[in-house]
Order: structure tokens, then sequence, then C-alpha cells
């Protein structure tokens, strides 16, 4: 230790006293690692680059749509089925007072307008003969001041997004038992009217969203022009806040105003505008009418309590991988038809389709998108996926280019602090042969030469990486390029730098080593 | 009992097909204390015989004890460990490392010391041996900075760092003249007096050659003269003699 120490200040001291030559060799070094680090930056970059956007097309998202449409006759030969002919009446019933059986009506706060709970009927479960409190909106008697389950969902019978299928406890299932899935996001949607809370008239209808905190993880392409999507207190506490699509804020407060705490009235109730979501994305414009902007967001607990509900029309789910939307399809699939008890003869009671479906579907007409998703269910699996094995096949072919660039560069640099090293030797002989004269072994002489390429490597490798990063940055604030500059990549440059000052040192030291005391010490 | 033992040493160099005798069969005495003077013209095999004696060269027939150890068997290894440790070297050229100071110059033998002394213990003994050859102001000066004289003495002191109990000069005042000379054959003369180091000098000079108490002539590798020096020349008058002068 002692003598690595005395030989690396040795070391320093000689580069330092042939001053030049160290820096031209260092250069070299420096570059090379130099290129190194940015070539991974950019690879690495264009991998980012590559998955955000595909991420950003939701790619890498499945939504699970409560009931089933696409569900094949068994044995029709999967032309798709009209899903009304799908469920008897009898399976019917005992669905609607189905799973999940440790959730209870009763248990949420009270809407408003119904202390206590109405209700006025009890289904009876056929199975186990045990009494079920039915839904208070099923009361035939009831007025009520909201759209009823029946009317928002449409006609239950149709067993379409009505179907009370999903709840809050698949999604948490999906959630912690699935590894890969990243961000999961339960969903209620509904038709609302919003008014402005200042006894004016400016009304708009709209979509309602009722979701969770999560959902700006989701929507890569989210902006919030004014304040904020509502927090995950917000939604345990379900707080009657409010996010205003960039389309509803427009409306009802007009473009360019501020509408962060203002108060909105839907359903006769106060709702705070916590912040506008717009669009980040300049193919994506908020349009009157589309689902994203022309909407209004809520905590789901929120909708739950006032609406009493506790079902979910949906649940969106992206994975942490874009490629591996089919798979997890399939994982959602077998999860949930084990949590709703589904025999293996029976269809699914929910409906599982990745964005890249619903992407191909878009703009078709009803039966033939049905067509389309019902018998091509691996479609995403043919293109989105492909496409992004193929942009990220291309990323690897870039950056095999870029570290071929990298690699020839640290070989220059390395053969540049050889050829110092074998000047040095040549050059110090007589001071080799002095050192000998004086009690050094071969082995303190190669030591020394071996140290000093070490030495002028790490120190080129700590510049390169330091310029590399630079270089880096500056490339992507220049030419708008995206790089990511990695803990990894200063590992990967230390590594390289070291091995580069073995290669570039063994050999000089060698010849050091091997010269003859009397010969060096007459050497001229 | 005597330092330096050769017997039959001899020294043959193979040059292609011919085999050229540098040292041919020399058998020496040297005890502690004394101070050879070796002289020869250039090819008479006295560097050869310097190489041999300073452990840098083993011969090819013969033995040669230093210290009681047999020199001719040691591997390379434990060569480099004997100069290190009983060997200093004094060079015409004073050999000194060039943009550094006097004192990291004398340090450089205790850097392959095999008692590893630490920094400050050899910053201490560099010291403490420059002090002794009246440099200690002279400590942090590089070799540009510094006269012949003193540079050679820089290369005494690091010769004497170690503590060996044998110098070898070889032509120590080749690139001297004759004051700074007188000036070198002083320091010498002391460190036998005053530390009872042996000394051995090489030299072409017979005037250099009347410092030693002791004087050997080479010619052909072959030794032609071995004699005592009694009316030894003293420098320490001559360097106070040219003190005064000056």
């Amino acid at each position: 230790m002692h003598l690595i120490r005395s030989q690396a200040a040795l070391a320093v001291k000689e580069l330092a006293r042939n001053r030049a030559q160290a820096v031209l060799a260092l250069v070299g070094v420096v570059v090379g690692v130099g290129a190194l680090v940015t070539s991974m930056a950019l690879g690495r970059g264009a991998q980012t680059a590559i998955q955000d956007q595909l991420l950003a097309a939701g790619v890498n998202m499945i939504i699970i749509t409560s009931g089933n449409y696409q569900v094949k006759q068994p044995g029709s030969g999967g032309a798709p089925a009209d899903h009304g002919d799908l469920r008897s009446p009898s399976e019917f019933d005992s669905r609607f007072v189905e799973a999940p059986r440790n959730h209870s009506y009763r248990s949420r706060p009270a809407f408003a307008g119904y202390p206590g709970g109405l209700r006025l009927g009890a289904a009876l479960d056929s199975r186990d003969f045990v009494l079920r409190p039915a839904h208070f909106e099923d009361d035939p008697m009831a007025v009520h001041d909201h759209p009823t389950a029946a009317q928002r969902l449409g006609d239950a019978m149709a067993g379409l997004g009505a179907a009370a299928t999903l709840s809050i406890d698949d999604a948490r299932a999906i959630r912690t038992q699935l590894p890969g899935v990243e961000f999961v996001a339960s969903g209620v949607h509904e038709n609302a009217r919003i008014t402005v809370d200042d006894g004016g008239a400016k009304q708009w209808f709209t979509r309602l969203h009722g979701t969770e905190a999560d959902l700006p993880t989701i929507r890569r392409g989210w902006v919030f022009p004014y304040g904020r999507f509502f927090s995950e207190q917000e939604v345990d506490q379900s707080s009657q806040v409010m996010v205003l699509g960039r389309v509803v804020a427009d409306r009802l407060f007009g473009e360019g105003v501020e509408p962060v705490g203002r108060r909105v009235l839907m359903w006769n109730q106060p709702f705070e505008v916590v912040g506008v979501v717009g669009s980040s994305n300049w193919a994506v414009q908020p349009t009157p009418g589309d689902d994203q902007f022309d909407a209004v967001y809520l905590p789901v607990s929120t909708v739950h309590r006032l609406l009493n509900l506790s079902k979910l029309n949906t649940i969106t789910v992206t994975t942490k991988i874009a490629g591996e939307t089919t798979e997890m399809a399939e994982a959602i699939t077998e999860l949930l038809r084990k949590r709703h008890g589904i025999t293996e003869e029976m269809p699914d009671d929910f409906t599982v389709r990745t964005q890249a479906e619903q992407v191909l579907s878009k703009g078709l007409a009803p039966d033939l998108a049905r067509v389309v998703s019902g018998n091509l269910t691996s479609v995403d699996s043919l293109t989105m996926e492909q496409l992004a094995a193929s942009m990220q096949r291309s990323n690897r072919t870039l950056l095999a280019l870029l570290t071929g660039v990298a690699a020839v560069s640290l070989l220059v640099g390395g053969i540049g602090v050889m050829n110092l090293l074998f000047l040095s030797v040549t050059q110090r002989t007589r001071e080799i042969g002095l050192r000998m004269a004086m009690g050094a072994r071969s082995r303190d002489i190669a030591l020394q030469f071996f140290v000093e390429a070490l030495v002028l490597c790490a120190v080129g490798g700590v510049l390169g990486a330091i310029a590399g990063t630079f270089a880096a940055y500056g490339l992507e604030g220049v030419l708008a390029w995206s790089t990511d500059v990695s803990p990894a990549s200063a590992i990967v440059a230390a590594v390289v730098a070291l091995l580069l000052g073995v290669f570039s040192g063994v050999l000089p030291a060698r010849r050091a080593a091997k010269l003859d005391p009397i010969n060096a010490l007459h050497h001229e | 009992m005597a330092l330096i033992n050769l017997r039959n040493v001899g020294k043959t160099y193979e040059m292609g097909a011919n085999r050229v005798a540098a040292l041919h069969d020399v058998s020496l005495s040297i005890d502690e204390g004394e101070f050879v003077c070796i002289t020869g013209p250039s090819g008479s095999g006295k560097s050869t015989m310097m190489h041999i004696l300073g452990c840098l060269d083993r011969p090819t027939q013969g033995s040669y004890e230093l210290d009681g150890q047999q020199v001719a068997s040691m591997s390379p290894e434990e060569l480099a460990d004997t100069r290190n440790r009983r060997i200093g070297f004094v060079f015409q050229g004073f050999n000194l490392l060039p943009r550094t100071s006097a004192l990291e110059n004398v340090e450089v033998p205790l850097l392959y010391s095999r008692s590893l002394p630490n920094a400050a213990e050899r910053k201490r003994r560099g010291l403490a041996v420059l002090d002794a050859l009246g440099l200690k102001d002279r400590a942090d000066h590089h070799p540009s900075q510094l006269s012949g004289g003193q540079q050679q003495r820089v290369a005494i002191a690091r010769a004497l760092v170690n503590e060996p109990s044998l110098i070898l000069a070889d032509e120590p005042t080749g690139n001297l003249d004759s004051a700074t000379s007188v000036e070198v054959m002083n320091t010498l003369q002391a460190l036998r007096a005053d530390r009872g180091i042996t000394v051995i000098l090489i030299t072409h000079e017979a005037e250099i050659a009347a410092y030693g108490t002791r004087v050997i002539s080479i010619r052909d590798g072959v030794i032609r003269e071995d004699r005592p020096n009694p009316d030894r020349r003293p420098a320490h008058d001559q360097a106070a003699a040219a003190v005064a002068e000056a």
C-alpha cells in the first residue's frame, strides 16, 4: 500500500515533469472515454425516448370494462356474438347481487338526499339465502334528482358497461398481485351537467370521470395549465374537488381565465375546482366532445359516495414495458376470472382491451370494430408491439454504432498513452538505470510506469466522463436529441479507463523492467 | 575483516562469436575503512570491475564476497537489495533527477528500501544527510539551481542516505573543475574519516588517485599494481587554502 501510494505520487510528479506530452496523451483518453459516455447517454436516451413515445401513445395501456360484448357463442366458430343473447335471465339475477361478498352498500356514507341510505327492497341470493340490500336506485317509487343507475348506464339487461362486475378490490388486486403493472386507476364514468356557482346560467354538459390520483401518471400527455390533479388524500377523504378538462374550463370560465379555487355545481352539490388539464401533445388537441379534455375528473370515492355506488365501469392499467400488453391482458383476465369465480365454460363478465386495439378500431363502425377486435384479439401484438420491438432494434443498431465509435477512440487514446510511456521509457533510460543502481527491483520499475499509465487513464477517465456528460447535455440542448446520463455510465467509464490503463501500461512497463542496469546507466 | 573479497574473478562477454575477457583472474581484498582508488586507461576493465563490485553485474568466473555474503550466486532481486542497503553510488554525471528537489533526490533510495520508511521518516533522514554535507539550505533547490560541486554533494548525500558500508564513486570529479574536485574529494575523505565508510573510487587521473589510501591500477583486465599510499593528499588543507585564496 505504502509502495503504491509513493508510486502514485511519483507517477504524478513524473507526469507533471513531462506536462506537454502527458496532456496530449490525456486528450486521447478524455476523447475516448468522453465518446463512450456520450454514446451511452445517447443510446439510453434514444431508448427512453422510444419507450416514452410508445407509452405516451398508450401502447402500454390496458382498459378493463365491466360487462362483455365480444364473447363468442359457444361453438359458434369465433363469430362476434350478440351480447344480448349471452346471459340467461337467471344468470343475470344472481349476478346482480353477486360478488364481492365482503362489500356492503351500507358501508358508504349515504348521499345527502337519502339519510341513512334509502333501501326498500332486498334481493334473495339464490345460493345461500342471504338477504342482501338492493341498490336504493332500484326503488321504483323514489324520485331522484340525478340520473339513476339505469338511466346513466343504459339497460342493465344488456350486460354492457352497465354491468357492475368490477370493484375497487379488483383494481387493488391487479395493482398488488401482478408484477409488471405500473399504475392502476379505477374509473366510474357518467354524463354530467356542470354549472358555475355564481348565480349565472353558464353550464356545460360533459363527461364525468371518477378516478384516482394516479391517472396523470398514466396519461403521459397531460399538462396542467392551471392548478393540479386531485391528491391521494382528497381521494381518501372523498373530497368534493374537481379537475376540469381544458374544453370545460374554456366553456365555463372563458379562455385564459384562472378557474382554480372557483366553485362549480353538479348534482346540486358544490365542487371546488383544483386544476385544469390540457394536452402537451400537439397531435392531441382538446376538442369539444372528446373524452379526455371535454370532461371533468373527480375522485372515484367522491362519485361513489355521492351516487352511493361501489362498482367501477373501467379499470385502467399500464404496464411497465410497452411490449407486454398482450401477456398482461391475459394475466388480468385470469386474475379477474378467478376473483369473480367464473367457471371454465362461462364467458368473462368483463372486457380486457389494449389501447392498441382501441386505436385500431377507432373510426370503424361499431359492428365492424367488434368484428375486428373480437376476431383479432392478438392484433396489438402484431402491430404496436412489433412497432415497439422494431424501434428498439433500430435503436440497438444505433447504440452499437456509437459504441463502435467510442471503442475506436478509446483504442486511439490507449495507443496514445502507450506511446507516451514508450517514449518516456526511452527518454528516462538513464534514470531507470540509476534507480536500479540505487536498489529498485525490476518490479519497482515496472510498477512505476504501470502506475503512470493508470494515473493518466484515471485522470483521463474522470475528465472524459465529465466531458462526455457535458457533451450529452450539449447535444440535448442544441440538437434536441434525448440523452440519459446514468450512474451506470460513470461506472462503465471508470472500468474502461482502468482497463485502458492496464492495456497501455503493461508493455512499456515490461520494457522498462527488462532494461539492463549497466546499459541503462550508460545510455545517452 | 575484509569487506570485499574477490577471488579469481573473471568477466567474459560474448559478442557474437568473439569472447572478450574484460576482467581476468582478479583477486583482491579490501578492508573496512580503506579509501581505494582504482586507476587505468579507458578499456582497461576498471568499469567492469566497478560494475561487479557494485553488484550491478555478476562475474562469469570466481567468487565475490561482500560483507561475508556471496554475491556471485545472488538473484537479481537480492542484488538489488544489496545495492540498496550496502552500496552507495556516486557517478560522474551526478545523475540527479531533473526538476526534482535535492531532498527528493536524496530520498529516492529510501523508496526502494525494504524497511519501507514512511514519508516523514524519509524526509527526516534525507534532511539529516543533507545537513551533514552542508546542504540543508539547498534541500528545496532543483539540480539546475545548484553548482556542479553542490550537485555532486547531493549525489553523495543520496549515496549515504541508506547508511551503506561502501561508497562506489565512478569518476566523481570528471565533470568538475579542479577547485570543486578538491571540495568533493574532501567530502569523500571526511566520510571515511568520520564514519569509517569504505570508499572505492574509479578514476583515470593520477592526481585524484593520490587522495586514496591505496591505489590499484588495472590494465587489460588484470591488476598491474596494488600499493598502499601512505602519503596521500589531504583534501582538507587544500580546500581551506582554496577558500583562503578566494
